[in-house]
């Protein structure tokens, strides 16, 4: 974990001060009357000074770099990264197309593309898991799920 | 007495069969979730909040806590016949469990570990009855100090038990109380951190953020691997331990009890904590320690009943103080304040319903969860079967609708994205979640409190440690941080000799 503390610590490091700077401007007020940054203020140093301990460790130690956890295999960091970007894409046109259009895109894109299972499977088994979600949740539960352009069709 | 009566009046609140489908629901949905790897209580609680908004608080908070002490129960399935944990607090059940359904004695491992559940969750809930209302009043006398010094010993605990680095859990509890204060401050009405964004004006959702750190980031986790299952499913006849069996683990199950009861019970220790102890005392006192890690039965009996004991002590901090005990009681806490209640001492005598109709539906839930494990066991191995590529795009949905309808609020999602992709890098780089969503809910309180502290003695920084309570709860605070120093310089002094 050597290399890979001294670049979380490192990372926690730029957030303590930037906290740090942020709460000063808010105001740290007096001992009296605290202000809005007091907290903040201290939580930053505190954090600031745990992430320069953490960096430090990772330098002297002489440990031997475990096998990473940090490595991934090729073909599941693609995995990853496909479904992050379509649950990002899901996210945002959420609202415009509505609940049912865009789960049903992205159930059939999860399972056709990421798990390579066929057309038929990927269609069937999708609009099977969307008309489930959409009873359970629009139906029963009430959910007030966003209707997109679709919504004069009145589901 | 007063506490007949107030169990009465919770037996009346909580057989309502409108809170009666909802403590099922909960505990099934419990077990479903405790059940299935990869998916664990703190997820599934916030996924299911949205849901609730519509319900009444009690029948709200009855539902939710049954997920959390249901998932206990199914967490044992998986552990004992497929040896992967179902969650966290069952990996230790692995151990054992598994090995004796190897050697075909599935049955009795179910068995023993759902009444060993039984038991231990059973006494948790009569200990919460008695001891529960003597501590609210207690409490009473807890001025700001005292409430800041003991959220502070919260997160110590927390730190100090937490599996992996010291310092970097108490790096991610900083992390959390500075995330807590993203918004507006309520004293002085300015915004912080928010940057102009509209989404952050109220705050982190405390749902989007669990719901990202710990159901995204674990789907995420988990399509790295590919998890194999083999699942024993040869030999599950005889559900009923013998009488033999009994024998050797009513101990376990006592000690389990008791030591998963007092576990739950301190802020930051848990279910999975007194698992893990549990397992470790019954190989101590085991007249044949050779045979842990082989099948002996009371490494079953022992953690099942501590992590239910514990799951069932966790309500006592939360119902009575207001203080939530781990990530999960966070959350419940988070929902109680979401539905308008106002946690701790007053909560008792201001929603004495939501008080003793939870307490009592523990009792109930724990009944309908031993009906529901044993019989319903194949059920559950159907469950297991389903590939996890049907599992995590289901997962992935009932987040992303969770998160949308907290408030119609896309942004919500958004954020519960952010945090899905925080938490797997927290992860890959070991940092734990807990302290940071602990931090994150008693945040703004802990602020709060410090200031009010401040206020009221007019600025004398020493009011923390002149008043008697306050003291001890630092001294505890301190001692916490520092023992684990002084453990480690000993380890290396003698390493060196």
């Amino acid at each position: 974990m050597i290399k890979a503390d001294r670049i979380s610590g490192s990372f926690w490091l730029i957030f303590a001060l930037i906290v740090i700077i942020e709460s000063y401007r808010l105001g740290l007020g007096t001992l009296h009357r605290p202000g809005p940054g007091f907290v903040f203020f201290w939580a930053g140093i505190f954090l600031g000074i745990l992430s320069l301990v953490t960096v430090f460790r990772a330098w002297g130690s002489r440990k031997v770099e475990e096998p990473e956890m940090l490595a991934l295999g090729k073909q599941n960091t693609m995995k990853i990264v496909l479904v992050l970007i379509s649950v990002f894409l899901y996210a945002i046109f959420m609202e415009k197309l509505g609940f049912i259009l865009v789960t049903l895109l992205l159930l059939i894109f999860l399972l056709l593309f990421i798990e390579k299972k066929s057309w038929l499977y990927s269609t069937l088994v999708s609009i099977a898991m969307t008309a489930s979600a959409y009873l359970i949740f629009e139906v029963w539960l009430k959910s007030q799920l966003p209707k997109g352009f679709l919504g004069f069709l009145r589901f | 007495m007063d506490v007949i009566q107030n169990v009465i009046y919770g037996f009346q609140v909580a057989l309502q069969p409108i809170n009666l489908f909802y403590c099922f629901f909960g505990v099934l949905i419990g077990t479903l979730v405790g059940v299935l790897p990869g998916l664990g209580p703190p997820a599934a609680i916030a996924m299911l909040l949205p849901s609730t908004f519509h319900a009444t608080p009690v029948s709200a908070v009855i539902m939710l806590a049954g997920i959390y002490y249901g998932a206990m129960y199914g967490g044992s399935t998986t552990s004992i016949l497929v040896n992967i944990p179902g969650e966290a607090a069952s990996v230790v059940t692995c151990l054992d469990g598994y090995q004796m359904a190897r050697k075909g004695r599935a049955g009795p491992a179910l068995g023993i570990a759902a009444f060993g559940s039984f038991i231990a969750g059973t006494f948790a809930v009569i200990a919460l009855t008695f001891l529960g209302p003597p501590l609210a009043t207690l409490a009473f006398q807890f001025g700001p100090q005292e409430y800041f010094c003991m959220m502070i010993v919260g997160i110590n605990v927390l730190t100090y038990l937490s599996s992996g680095s010291m310092i970097k859990a108490l790096m991610m509890a900083a992390v959390g109380l500075i995330l807590g204060g993203i918004g507006m401050d309520g004293i002085s009405g300015k915004y912080r951190f928010t940057y102009g964004l509209q989404v952050l004006a109220d705050g982190v959702g405390l749902v989007p953020a669990v719901m990202g750190l710990f159901g995204i980031s674990e789907v995420l986790l988990n399509l790295e691997t590919k998890i194999d299952r083999d699942i024993l499913t040869t030999g599950i006849k005889n559900l009923f331990p013998t009488l033999k069996d009994w024998a050797d683990s009513i101990w376990a199950i006592i000690r389990g009890t008791f030591l998963g009861f007092f576990l739950g019970i301190i802020p930051g220790g848990g279910a999975i904590i007194a698992s893990f102890a549990s397992y470790a005392i019954e190989k101590k006192v085991s007249k044949h320690p050779e045979e842990f890690g082989k099948g002996a039965i009371q490494g079953v009996a022992g953690p099942e009943s501590a992590n239910n004991a514990a799951a069932g002590g966790a309500f006592i901090p939360l119902l009575t103080l207001g203080i939530p005990a781990n990530a999960v009681m966070a959350i419940l806490l988070g929902a109680l304040m979401i539905h308008g209640l106002q946690p701790g001492p007053l909560l008792m005598s201001k929603a004495p319903d939501v008080f003793w109709g939870t307490i009592v539906s523990m009792y109930i839930g724990n009944a309908m969860l031993l009906v529901l494990n044993l019989p319903l066991i194949p059920l559950w191995v159907m469950v297991l079967k389903v590939p996890y590529y049907l599992l995590y795009p289901l997962i992935i949905l009932f987040c992303m609708i969770g998160a949308y309808s907290i408030g119609n609020n896309v942004g919500d999602v958004i954020v519960m994205l952010i945090f899905g992709i925080v938490g797997y890098i927290m992860k890959k780089f070991r940092y734990e979640g807990a302290p940071l969503v602990l931090a994150l809910v008693l945040g703004p309180m802990l602020e709060e409190s410090f200031r009010q502290s401040l206020i009221s003695s007019r600025g004398d920084f020493f009011t923390f440690i002149t008043r008697p309570i306050s003291l001890g709860f630092l001294i505890v605070a301190v001692l916490l941080l520092i023992i684990p120093i002084v453990t480690q310089r000993k380890k290396l002094s003698a390493l060196e000799e």
